[in-house]
């Protein structure tokens, strides 16, 4: 019997040249650990074998990231020649970290961004800053301030200021279970929140918990007395 | 070994040493032994408040400098055994106090007396750290305006920072009328903004300032609305379950206290 470990696996079934849609064309993503034989192997069947007439058509801007790999300047040419060979391929970008391939780390995001959980109100004159996104278990009343460098979710009533992606991520989002801010941020944008005539949503977030008399519904906010020690964690 | 809580609001005029007056008052009608502390150095007035400021001889700076001894600056009250004082000083600024000695005289006083009931100056400075520094337990005073609640939740943010973690909240100078016509703030809202235990609402009452101009604490009296409040935080702060008294003759805000106060239970 034999045990494959899933890292074996892995590299086994993924080929060693990925290819990604992008709003601007085709990303050429190669494989940077897989041996140059293989990518120049896999690529012609790719582009000049069975399913070459899939990428025929109309022009397509092309971008090739290589990565980080070792290889000779022959090398790095006779895979930019497969590319050119295409008639309708534009070769815009050919390199490794290149701007095409950050662009698309940018926009999938790291799956590993740090996320933190903020359990307890923030106050009045309480600043709060966070790596990545947060959750706030609780309020953030008026006067209070809490800035992330992703998202805010804010579980409870948002009536202070929240800056999502305030290190200039503008893919940020704010969100709160009642949104009556004084004020939002996001990356370098500033706003005020949208008026509902006057008057704030009128929403409550319950939470669900057993009793010895069985299930009982109440206001998030008393969370804490299921929890004792959910009892806030003060910011230093 | 008693209990030391401070009386405090972050904002001024809410109605602390008043408070603090009464709710001392109220705890030795109950027989315990209660201490007053004035932490308001420079603008002693909980004396005033108390009619005992001409019998005062030496004060907390002086017992913290050590020009005294802790029981001779100590003020008996004449109308009951178990009540006294320790007057701020008039003349000297806030400097003069610091933390660790607060702390000591806070301790010693707890030996003897049931609670210590500080009054907290206004502000979050100096003046606050020090007389919060010997307590236990905090009660914020706030009445229902935007600008005092905003304080009294400034003040519960550093109150728990500092390691008082359950600040009781009482709310000061209500009324029905301007809160049914939407003027004031309401209950439900002051204590959904601030998320911490309602000990008590207490009706504005004008006869509370004249019974300040005449050194008398409200709760001696039995006529005043504003009266029957404090003993009701009083029987509260020694763990009775007293419903909130209805300010008025209206059956949407019973119904509403009732349901803020049974949510905590």
């Amino acid at each position: 019997m034999t045990v494959r470990t899933a890292d074996q696996s892995q590299t086994d079934m993924r080929p060693p040249v990925s290819i990604k849609g992008t709003k601007g064309g085709l990303l050429f993503l190669l494989d940077e650990k897989a041996p140059h034989k293989d990518i120049v192997e896999h690529l012609q069947r790719l582009l000049c074998g069975d399913l070459a007439s899939l990428f025929n058509g109309p022009e397509v801007a092309v971008y090739v990231d290589y990565g980080a790999r070792d290889c000779s300047r022959e090398e790095i040419r006779e895979i930019l020649h497969l590319f050119l060979e295409k008639d309708n391929f534009r070769v815009r970008e050919f390199g490794q970290d290149t701007t095409a391939r950050k662009m698309m780390f940018h926009n999938h995001r790291e799956p590993g961004r740090p996320h933190s959980i903020y359990r307890g109100t923030v106050r009045a004159g309480q600043q709060l800053l966070f790596d990545g996104d947060v959750v706030v278990i609780g309020d953030v009343n008026p006067g209070g301030e809490i800035a992330a460098t992703g998202d805010i979710y804010v579980l409870g009533r948002l009536r202070g200021l929240a800056h999502a992606g305030c290190q200039g991520d503008e893919q940020a989002i704010i969100a709160a279970a009642e949104f009556a801010p004084m004020q939002l941020r996001i990356a370098n944008w500033v706003s005020r929140a949208p008026e509902t005539d006057g008057r704030p949503l009128r929403t409550t977030m319950e939470f669900a918990y057993l009793r010895e008399d069985g299930m009982a519904v109440d206001k998030l906010m008393y969370v804490q007395s299921v929890r004792p020690e959910w009892a806030f964690h003060p910011a230093e | 070994m008693g209990t030391a809580m401070v009386i405090t609001s972050g904002k001024g005029g809410v109605g602390k040493t008043t408070s603090t007056a009464n709710i001392g008052t109220a705890l030795a009608l109950l027989g315990k032994r209660v201490c007053l502390i004035d932490a308001d150095i420079g603008l002693r007035n909980l004396d005033v408040v108390m009619g005992l400021e001409n019998r005062i001889i030496y004060d907390i700076v002086d017992v913290a400098t050590g020009q005294c001894r802790l029981e001779q600056a100590l003020i008996r009250d004449k109308r009951f055994d178990g009540l006294a004082l320790l007057p701020a000083s008039q003349t000297k600024d806030k400097s003069a106090l610091d933390a660790e000695r607060v702390r000591t005289i806070v301790a010693e006083l707890k030996q003897a007396f049931d609670f210590v009931v500080i009054d907290c100056p206004a502000g979050i400075e100096h003046g606050f750290q020090v007389a919060t520094a010997g307590a236990d337990e905090a009660i914020v005073v706030t009445t229902p305006e935007t600008a005092a609640v905003r304080d009294a939740d400034r003040v519960i943010g550093l109150l728990e920072k500092s390691g008082l973690r359950s600040p009781k909240l009482v709310i000061n100078r209500i009324r029905p009328k301007m809160v049914r016509a939407g003027d004031m703030l309401d209950i439900d809202e002051i204590v959904q903004v601030l998320s911490i235990d309602l000990l008590g609402v207490v009706p504005d009452d004008e006869t509370v300032i004249a019974h300040n101009i005449k050194g008398e604490p409200t709760v001696l009296r039995n006529d005043a609305k504003a009266s029957q409040a404090y003993r009701n935080i009083a029987r509260r702060i020694l763990g009775d379950a007293v419903p909130l008294m209805v300010l008025e003759e209206e059956p949407g805000v019973f119904a509403r206290m009732r349901r803020l106060f049974g949510g905590r239970r």
